[in-house]
């Protein structure tokens, strides 16, 4: 009935409004809704409702419904606009571990038989996706999306496809072999030629063609390569930004685009030109740095490093690539303050190394974060030599608080005599720590495990390291005791309406992004790092090289980057929204301020820490 | 016949107004909607509640007379098991020579356009006399649609057939006159009944969206009733 989407239309608005539905054609959705079932549920009633055995999706119109484990442990509470997938497979099964779900609220249910979902998942995808992959495949479908966003709102937008292409294009002969073309892509090192009947081009061919167009279908080398070339070769005009180029490859599923200028062949544009766009201006902002002269020059430097947090979130870059561009500018800050220390001091009288821990170390800084410092000395130091140190982190520390790095409120920086020591009190220090663990000691202490040298002599800081990693690979009561602290961090279960709902059921206001989910996946790519033996400091790297050994599987490894790059990702974005309204930045997410789609990635991803954090726990 | 439905039937006395009305009718009629209609018999009143056949009804009129203002468009959908299957659903505009006064448009919002686009009459009652067969029709405020129905039912067959009826209206005043305190009777009105459900928001006054809005009412007031005795059709009929 054609007037059928306007009658149903407050329905429809309902569900068009709920993710994965919301990207339905209106017919689709107008389909679904017609499939729909509504059932009213008193409070206090399970679900599904009485009489219903078939495998359904629950929508939930109107109430509020618990979700709840065989030992009764709320795993999730469910408001308006909510699905609930507990109900959608065959045998009824506890998903998720959710074995009880049943209305807190008298409660207005709509349901969909699995059968009409899976007919129109058929037809499309995204809902398919949706509901048949787990919480983790879910999170990473989205982090995929989110890094293709990142490269087609970059500041390809701005960018004239001129600065971009390389010319002059290489070109082939029509009449030449598949092989003559293949051994001068080689030689030139490129996948891509232009084939040329004399000045004129009639198409082009990539390395994927001569593999999937000759040498897979069976076709001899000595064939020509316009037997194999693509003859309606899509071009650029050299006008264009570099933004259209990239659509059109997205569009065309190509990797090359020929840029022309005046109607002629003028050069050629990949993929990977493009993306390899990003990051040149913390590069930038280094140098600038590098050449300061003064401390005042610093600190009008310093006073960019916002706007640089901002347009590095406007870029869509990863949390990842905000956070190294932010650490490695501070580490710039630090190295020219040391410069100018040395100069006004003279030279020192031992080796040393000047260190950055936590955050900075690990080069996952945002904008302004406070200072985390320590120097490790030379065992030649004589007692009289720490004057001059003492002064160096006099004049680091201070020109970094001048810089707007305020100081660290643990009192963790080289101006503290305790964190200003050789070698070997180093050594101690983490031998007592490893040997001797205290749940406190530990707490205060976690920041040295991110250590990285700034400044000096690495060789210093890598010596302790490795002998700490050994001791900490052996230890099982100081692994044991570090875990404890740090499964102390557990992820909220979700929301529930516009708030977020903790694991004791009880709802807050705001997400606090960085002590329930991002310091989380830190601590244990800590925990992972220093019971395999890892040297890597940044939380990434410990996951990656973590994958596949006794403590985490490859598979956790990769969901645990996807978790922690969606966090990431957020918090960025919601310090950008900060700064630019010229507030101070902070890792309190409201959880209004995010779509209902993004509600259901934290979802996921919380789930994935979770999930992690209970393997640490079991393994004890 | 066995005894124990000999002694079934003597509690139907109740009811023998409609099944005596619709077997008498049926004989008399010719083949058509009405007789098939009317050759189903109306459930039994000692139906549980839960498994009634329902289907809420709506009419959009120009008016509150049945004998002079018309029937614009009817929307309905189907109660089964205490679950209203939206597949079932049911919207159409009916073509009146009528015109439209613009008091009334703003009401249902069905303009003199729609209306001329509109299906005929014997049509859409067919329809609906196809939905209901077997059925209890579920309404709110009863008269409208009792009189509207059977006003058409006369004008197409010659004959007022009899509709067993379940009133959401009915429900809710029974249940306020129970507790022998004044109420305002605007607290009897659809949307306010539902607010006092916690039911979500209904704006758009169409046929079928009220029929759906009826039906979701019906199911919250039947619900608060379930924990206690046994209730049947005879509890809830009209």
């Amino acid at each position: 009935m054609s007037t059928m989407d306007t009658e149903l239309s407050e329905i429809s608005a309902f569900i068009q409004s709920i993710p994965p539905f919301d990207s339905l054609p209106k017919q689709v959705l107008a389909q679904l809704v017609r499939e729909l079932t509504i059932n009213y549920v008193r409070k206090n009633e399970a679900l599904p409702p009485q009489g219903i055995t078939d495998p359904r999706l629950y929508i939930l119109r109107k109430g509020a419904i618990s979700c709840l484990s065989s030992g009764n442990e709320l795993i999730a509470r469910l408001g308006e606009g909510d699905l609930c997938t507990a109900f959608c497979s065959e045998d009824i099964a506890q998903q998720d571990g959710i074995h009880i779900v049943q209305t807190d609220e008298d409660s207005l249910v709509y349901s969909v038989s699995i059968e009409v979902l899976a007919d129109i998942g058929e037809r499309f995808p995204s809902i398919s996706d949706f509901f048949s992959n787990d919480s983790a495949q879910r999170l990473k479908n989205k982090m995929n999306k989110v890094n293709e966003e990142a490269i087609m709102a970059s500041t390809l937008m701005n960018t004239s496809v001129s600065n971009f292409y390389q010319s002059p294009v290489e070109t082939i002969e029509c009449s030449s072999s598949i092989q003559q073309a293949a051994i001068q892509m080689t030689e030139q090192g490129y996948s891509c030629l232009v084939v040329v009947d004399g000045e004129e081009p009639v198409g082009i061919v990539t390395d994927k063609d001569i593999r999937r167009r000759c040498v897979a279908a069976g076709l001899s080398t000595e064939q020509a390569i316009s037997e194999i070339m693509t003859t309606d070769m899509c071009t650029i005009d050299i006008k264009n930004n570099a933004y259209d180029a990239l659509m059109t490859m997205t569009a065309k599923h190509i990797h090359h685009l020929p840029v022309t200028k005046y109607g002629n062949l003028a050069g050629m544009v990949s993929v990977t030109d493009l993306i390899n766009n990003e990051g040149h201006n913390a590069i930038n902002l280094s140098s600038i740095i590098h050449k300061a002269n003064s401390l005042e020059e610093l600190k009008q430097i310093s006073d960019l490093l916002p706007k640089l947090q901002i347009r590095l979130a406007k870029l869509g870059s990863s949390a990842d690539h905000v956070g190294k561009s932010i650490s490695a500018i501070t580490m710039a800050f630090t190295k020219r303050l040391i410069e100018m220390a040395e100069y006004k001091f003279g030279q020192a009288p031992v080796p040393y190394a000047w260190l950055a821990a936590g955050s900075q170390a690990r080069q996952e800084q945002l904008a302004h974060s406070d200072q985390d410092n320590a120097i490790i000395i030379c065992d030649t130091m004589k007692p009289y030599d720490d004057a001059w140190f003492e002064n160096l982190a006099n004049f680091v520390c201070d020109g970094l608080a001048e810089c707007g790095f305020i100081y660290c409120p643990g009192d963790i920086m080289a101006t503290n005599p305790k964190w200003r020591q050789p070698r070997k009190v180093w050594q101690s220090y983490f031998t007592d720590w490893v040997e001797t663990p205290s749940p406190k000691a530990l707490l205060n202490s976690s920041v040295f495990f991110d250590l990285d040298t700034i400044y000096g002599d690495k060789t210093l800081l890598e010596d302790v390291r490795q002998n700490m990693l050994k001791s900490t690979q052996k230890s099982t009561l100081f692994i044991a005791h570090l875990s404890k602290n740090a499964l102390g961090l557990r992820p909220p279960l979700g929301f529930f309406r516009d708030f977020v709902l903790k694991p004791n059921g009880k709802h807050k206001a705001t997400l606090d992004l960085k002590h329930n989910g991002i310091a989380p996946v830190v601590d244990l790519a800590r925990i992972y790092a220093l019971a395999e033996g890892i040297s890597a400091v940044n939380t990434i790297e410990r996951i990656q090289q973590a994958a596949g050994t006794r403590s985490l599987t490859k598979a956790s490894a990769e969901n645990l980057i996807d978790a922690y790059e969606f966090l990431g990702m957020l918090r960025v974005e919601h310090q950008a929204q900060k700064l630019m309204r010229g507030e101070e930045p902070d890792n309190y997410l409201s959880p209004k301020e995010i779509s209902k789609l993004e509600r259901e990635h934290l979802k996921d991803a919380f789930k994935v820490i979770k999930t992690l954090q209970d393997a640490r726990q079991s393994s004890f | 016949m066995t005894s124990a439905t000999i002694a079934n039937n003597a509690l139907l006395n109740w009811l023998i107004g409609y099944e005596a009305k619709r077997k008498k009718l049926l004989h008399k009629l010719p083949d058509g909607a009405l007789k098939d209609f009317l050759s189903v018999p109306f459930p039994d009143l000692k139906t549980p509640i839960q498994q009634i056949p329902i289907l809420s009804v709506d009419f959009e009129t120009t008016g509150l007379d049945a004998k002079q203002d018309k029937l614009l468009s009817v929307g309905f959908v189907e109660i089964d098991h205490q679950q209203i299957k939206l597949n079932s659903c049911y919207h159409q505009i009916i073509k009146t020579k009528a015109q439209l006064e613009e008091s009334n448009v703003i009401i249902h919002h069905i303009t003199d356009e729609q209306k001329d686009r509109g299906e005929k009459l014997r049509i859409v009652v067919e329809a609906l006399l196809k939905a209901l067969t077997g059925k209890v029709m579920l309404v709110h405020f009863a008269r409208i649609e009792k009189q509207f129905l059977q006003q058409a039912c006369f004008e197409l067959y010659g004959v007022i057939p009899p509709f067993p009826m379940i009133d959401t209206l009915v429900l809710a005043k029974r249940k306020l006159d129970k507790r022998d305190v004044a109420y305002d009777p605007s607290e009897l009105r659809l949307s306010n009944l539902r607010n006092k459900y916690k039911l979500p928001e209904h704006h758009a006054h169409n046929a079928l969206n009220d029929a759906i809005a009826t039906a979701e009412l019906y199911l919250a007031q039947t619900s608060k009733q379930r924990k206690k005795q046994q209730i049947t059709l005879k509890d809830i009929l009209l």
